[in-house]
């Protein structure tokens, strides 16, 4: 035991723990402490209360295996299926989307003498266990198994139990490896482009031929019939959904090459995602570079003379190279098409124009929802950048108004483009909810940035330049974002019961605006106090963003 | 007229002083050098008097003007160019954007930051890297782009904290020059902390010698120094001498482990 202590990955494990827990016991620390906690608080229990339900799947799976019969495909191989590749989809999308896990930068420990890989595996381990999600999913897991157990009890369960741990540890070599290979393709400044490119040129080719379906649906099953092989990329959901239909079917040995071949991928992909990443630290791991929409920060400057010009410059420059604007200017707008696609045929006439358009106004909310970490922690990016803002003379309230405009645009250009797919896929909407969703997300934007302006201030946390690193955003600031999107949400639904009482649907565009109208007042009017805010808490936010507290 | 001046200047952290009851004084178109081990308390000075930092007793003025009065603050900041430890650049930024921005931001209409930017950029050899994003720059050109945008407004005052740390000696030497220059001509008054006695013993005026956030040594050079080396006047007041401090396992060949 004495021996296991001594080991200089003991040492590092222990180095990182006191690190991590001194930080979460500072002064600034106790909020984030406090949010995790609430985290595992609500996230365990509600864990628990839904690997119920999958237990209850599992079980009737299990339990109607016993009796055979024809019916098998839709009770055990449907459900299992869906299990597996649900529950992969969703710790992706919710690990993509939150990034809320401790990270570890191998640049940083490359030099200390401990094996790489080693350094890489406690850093995918000690990310597991640090973020409350991640376990979330681990608990339902856990409730799968013992409703197989419930279900049909025997050595199978071993083999079941063997599948699961390999699933979860696919679905964390596959977003290791995706989150290496989105950073990779993001740092290049020809491939951003190029991505960025062949996404509209393929989205225009799919609205057309969406445009033309009844004439070309041939084509179309033609295409998907061609691209089915896709399926194999989501291979951590698709190999342990293929083992355990057998599994579940009572054929342990014919699930036996499937749990081989998840073995397999697993060690593939996880080696492969630390190769990448030990080779991005072993480039020094530069930021990026210039790239899509370079030079939009030059035309911003030119909008106003002075300071505010060069402050806006600065801004658009900065946004226009972050990886995450682009991930959103084209992840948005195509789950805003899709949405719209899929989902007006379900909304009948009789529901009312109200409700019909509520997916074209969802997305003005959306859009700010998604761009929340640049309006929480609008200071997190700087680095020694930000203590410019306090030595040159400029005025405070121009810094903060430079960034909320810079946000408000991009974040503009994105719900009309969204706007404009949901158009091109869905159909026009009525005019109203044209104006509508350009009402709502104008309307909101001041609210978010006045209440998001304290949150950057008050809790700053120094955020990742590229995309696949660490948070960017303290769990406190995540918890007040959901209060104040929650809250301005609810303000701005208020109109919206009056429409729909009365089948209104042109009351919204009025009501919005005036709403908006006075949260841009009280925005305008709050910036001189953000700025003293500002002044005041200069010291506080200098130590986090400038990394001189790390 | 002193460029900077304080008294009593006193800053606590966790009730603990980093600087304590301290009173600078800088002669206008001084080249001052500001010396001390590490801790000492010359980073937090230098904070203390560019704003970074708010006293917790005690008054500083820069260039006649008072820095607890916030009506003046913008005025004081266009006369003062700062180099901070820690650097203040935007990593995603190029050189050039860098320093054209930095110049707006100190009030230069766009064309003629953007015609500074270009002659800075000559005169500290970073031209091929221009276009390069900060970011992706080594230490030392780092520290020559700050210089450079600490330059970009015509300074009447440049604090420099550690700025020749990391720069290879050919550069050190061009650097050297130029402020000396600078100095030369009365245009501008330097406050500079360091730790390479030697460049600053051959740079400054004047010295102040500040040990565990109180002032104990403060005069010109020749004043501070007397018939010694600046190097022995500083062992002498710091009181702190390493070289009979022996490592156990490095002393005997085969020790260590």
């Amino acid at each position: 035991m004495a021996g296991l202590r001594d080991t200089p990955l003991a040492a590092f494990a222990e180095l990182r723990f006191r690190l991590t827990w001194r930080r979460l016991l500072g002064r600034r620390g106790i909020g984030e402490l406090v949010a995790k906690v609430i985290g595992y608080l609500l996230l365990i229990p509600i864990g628990l209360v839904v690997s119920i339900g999958i237990g209850a799947g599992t079980f009737r799976a299990a339990h109607a295996a016993l009796h055979g019969g024809p019916q098998l495909g839709l009770q055990v191989d449907l459900p299992v299926t869906a299990m597996f590749l649900g529950l992969w989809q969703a710790w992706t999308a919710a690990t993509l989307a939150m990034q809320d896990q401790e990270s570890l930068d191998l640049r940083r420990h490359l030099v200390y003498p401990l094996r790489p890989v080693a350094l890489w595996l406690h850093g995918q381990a000690a990310g597991l266990l640090g973020d409350p999600l991640a376990l979330f999913w681990c608990v339902l897991l856990g409730g799968a198994l013992v409703g197989a157990a419930l279900g049909r009890f025997g050595a199978w369960l071993l083999m079941l139990a063997v599948l699961l741990v390999l699933f979860a540890a696919a679905t964390l070599a596959w977003l290791a490896l995706i989150q290496e290979l989105g950073a990779r393709v993001l740092r290049r400044a020809r491939l951003k482009a190029l991505l960025f490119a062949a996404f509209y040129v393929a989205l225009a080719l799919g609205v057309a031929l969406l445009a033309g379906l009844d004439r070309h649906r041939p084509v179309l099953r033609d295409a998907l019939a061609a691209v089915k092989w896709m399926q194999w990329l989501a291979w951590p959901g698709a190999m342990a959904a293929g083992g355990a239909r057998r599994l579940f079917r009572g054929d342990v040995l014919g699930s036996l090459p499937w749990v081989v071949a998840l073995a397999a991928t697993t060690a593939a992909g996880g080696w492969a995602a630390f190769r990448l990443a030990l080779a991005e630290a072993r480039d020094g791991g530069a930021g990026g570079k210039a790239g899509v929409g370079d030079g939009l920060g030059a035309v911003a400057g030119r909008l106003w003379p002075g300071p505010l010009g060069a402050l806006l410059e600065r801004e658009v420059t900065f946004l226009t190279r972050h990886p995450l604007p682009l991930v959103l200017g084209i992840i948005l707008p195509a789950v805003a098409g899709l949405v719209s696609w899929k989902m007006r045929p379900y909304l009948p006439a009789e529901s009312g124009e109200v409700v019909r358009a509520l997916p074209i106004l969802g997305v003005a909310l959306y859009v700010h929802l998604a761009m929340q970490s640049f309006w929480l922690n609008g200071f997190g990016w700087e680095r020694g950048g930000a203590r410019l803002y306090f030595l040159a003379p400029v005025r405070l309230e121009q810094v903060m108004l430079a960034k909320n405009l810079a946000v408000g645009a991009l974040a503009l250009c994105i719900e009309l483009v969204s706007v404009l797919v949901m158009v091109l896929a869905g159909g026009l909407p009525p005019g109203w909810a044209l104006a509508g969703t350009l009402a709502l997300h104008l309307g909101a934007a001041p609210w978010f940035f006045l209440l998001g302006n304290a949150v950057a201030i008050w809790n700053p946390r120094v955020a990742s330049l590229t995309l696949q690193r660490s948070g960017s955003l303290p769990a406190l600031s995540a918890l007040a974002g959901m209060v104040i999107f929650s809250g301005v949400t609810g303000l701005f639904a208020l109109p919206v019961l009056l429409a729909l009482k009365v089948d209104a649907g042109w009351l919204l565009p009025p009501a919005w605006l005036a709403l908006g109208a006075l949260g841009g007042l009280l925005w305008w009017k709050t910036l001189p106090a953000a700025a003293r805010l500002l002044q005041g808490r200069r010291e506080e936010l200098l130590a986090v963003v400038t990394g001189d507290e790390a | 007229m002193l460029a900077i001046e304080t008294h009593g200047l006193t800053r606590l952290f966790d009730g603990k002083p980093a600087v304590s009851d301290l009173s600078l004084a800088v002669p206008g178109g001084a080249f001052y050098g500001f010396l001390g081990p590490n801790g000492a308390g010359k980073s937090t000075t230098m904070k203390l008097l560019t704003g970074l930092l708010a006293p917790t007793s005690g008054r500083a003025s820069v260039l006649g003007h008072d820095l607890a009065d916030g009506r003046r603050a913008l005025e004081v900041k266009r006369l003062v160019g700062v180099v901070p430890d820690g650097l203040s650049l935007f990593e995603r930024l190029t050189g050039v954007e860098q320093l054209r921005l930095h110049g707006q931001l100190y009030g230069l209409p766009r064309a003629e930051a953007a015609r500074r930017a270009d002659e800075l950029l000559v005169a500290m050899e970073l031209t091929g890297d221009a276009g390069k994003l900060v970011g992706d720059y080594s230490h030392g050109m780092k520290k020559k782009l700050a210089l450079a945008g600490a330059l970009i407004h015509g300074p009447r005052l440049l604090f420099l904290d550690e700025p020749f740390e990391g720069i290879d000696a050919v550069a050190v030497s061009g650097i050297r020059r130029m402020l000396q220059e600078l100095v030369q001509g009365g245009q501008m008054t330097i406050f500079l902390t360091s730790h390479v006695l030697e460049v600053v013993e051959r740079l400054v005026t004047h010295v102040g010698i500040i040990q565990h956030g109180r002032l104990v040594a403060q005069g010109t050079l020749e004043e501070v120094r007397g018939a010694g080396t600046l190097e022995e006047v500083f062992i002498r007041t710091i009181g702190e001498d390493l070289t009979n401090r022996r490592l156990s396992w490095l002393v005997e060949p085969g020790a260590g482990g």
